[in-house]
C-alpha cells in the first residue's frame, strides 16, 4: 500500500493517474473493490469513532489518498478538532504500515518513506 | 544543541521529540506549556503523560515566563512543548488582554537553551489553512510564524513531521 498525502488541491489524484490508474478505480468507499481509496479525511469526518476499524481494509489497498488537515488554527468546534486529530492519527498509523508514503506539494511528489511507486504496466 | 520540531496537529511530533530525548543520558525535563482547559485539555495532558510514562522525564508545568526559569540541574536534556501554547499564553492573559509575545517567547527559549546540552522544542504550523479569523487570531498566526522562523534560524536541526515521518529541513538527522 502506498499512502499519498498532501493539502487540498496538491495533486494527489493527478499523481495516481500518472501511475496509470483510471478514475473508475478510485472510490471514497473503503469497503469497495476499488484498488484506490480517495478522500479518506471525509470518511473520517463522517464517523471519527470508526476510524480505527478502517485500518485493516486500508492496508489492503494499492493507493490511499488523504488530505493533510492539521496545519491550521485549532478549530473552535469540538467535532472539527476531533476530525483533525483523528485524521492525523490514522495517517501516522497508515504511514507505519505503508510500503511507501508520497507527499504532494504543489503537484510535486516526494517520497518521504520508501520509493516513489513505478508506473503500472 | 537545539532541535526544532514542527508539523500540523496529530502528526507524531511528541513521540518523535521524546525519542530524540531518550537517546540522551541523564536527567530529562519535560516543560509543559499547555494550560489544560476543560475536559478535552485534561485528556490531552493525560495522553501526553501516558506517552511519557517510564521514560524518565521530570515534568515542569509552566505556562509563561520561561525567560526567568532556572532548571534544577544545568547541562541536561529538556523538551519544551509547545511554542504555540506558550505564544498564546504570553499573548492573551486570563482577562483576554493582548500583548506582543515575541520577545518573551524567544528570550524564554534562549534562556532554556543556555541551560541545556540538548533542547528539543516542539512547535506547530497553524498558518496553512488560508482562512480569515478575528484580528487577535490573525495576529497570533502571524507572530507564531515569525517566532518559528527565528527559532529555526537559530536551531541546529529543524524537522517537519508528516504522518509520523521526520522530514529534515535543516541540519543532520538526530536519530
Amino acid at each position: 500500500m502506498v499512502l499519498i498525502l498532501g493539502a487540498v488541491g496538491a495533486g494527489k489524484r493527478e499523481f495516481a493517474r500518472s501511475l496509470g490508474y483510471r478514475d473508475e478505480e478510485m472510490s471514497t468507499d473503503v469497503y469497495s473493490d476499488a484498488p484506490i481509496v480517495t478522500d479518506l479525511e471525509e470518511t473520517v469526518r463522517k464517523a471519527p469513532d470508526q476510524a480505527e476499524s478502517l485500518l485493516v481494509p486500508l492496508t489492503k489497498k494499492e493507493l490511499v489518498l488523504c488530505c493533510e488537515v492539521g496545519s491550521g488554527v485549532i478549530p473552535l468546534q469540538k467535532e472539527d478538532r476531533i476530525f483533525r486529530e483523528t485524521t492525523g492519527r490514522i495517517c501516522v498509523k497508515l504511514a507505519k504500515e505503508a510500503d511507501s508514503v508520497v507527499r504532494l506539494v504543489a503537484g510535486i511528489p516526494m517520497a518521504i518513506k520508501g520509493e516513489l511507486p513505478c508506473r503500472r504496466s | 544543541m537545539m532541535i526544532l520540531l514542527t508539523g500540523g496537529s496529530a502528526c507524531g511530533k511528541s513521540s518523535y521529540a521524546e525519542e530524540i530525548c531518550m537517546k540522551a543520558s541523564g536527567p530529562k525535563y519535560y516543560l509543559a506549556a499547555m494550560r489544560p482547559y476543560g475536559e478535552e485539555g485534561q485528556k490531552k495532558v493525560e495522553r501526553h503523560r501516558r506517552l511519557r510514562a517510564g521514560k524518565g522525564f521530570e515534568t515542569i508545568e509552566r505556562y509563561t515566563d520561561y525567560a526567568s526559569l532556572k532548571l534544577p540541574e544545568a547541562g541536561k536534556t529538556a523538551l519544551l512543548e509547545c511554542i504555540c501554547n506558550l505564544t498564546a499564553n504570553e499573548m492573551f492573559d486570563e482577562e483576554g488582554n493582548q500583548s506582543d509575545p515575541y520577545e518573551r517567547v524567544v528570550q524564554g527559549v534562549e534562556n532554556l537553551r543556555n541551560q541545556c546540552s540538548l533542547l528539543v522544542v516542539v512547535t506547530n504550523d497553524v498558518g496553512s489553512d488560508g482562512l480569515r479569523y478575528d484580528p487577535g487570531t490573525e495576529n497570533y498566526i502571524r507572530i507564531l510564524g515569525k517566532i518559528n522562523a527565528v527559532l529555526a534560524a537559530g536551531a541546529d536541526m529543524v524537522i517537519e513531521m508528516v504522518a509520523g515521518i521526520p522530514i529534515l529541513l535543516k541540519g543532520a538527522d538526530p536519530l
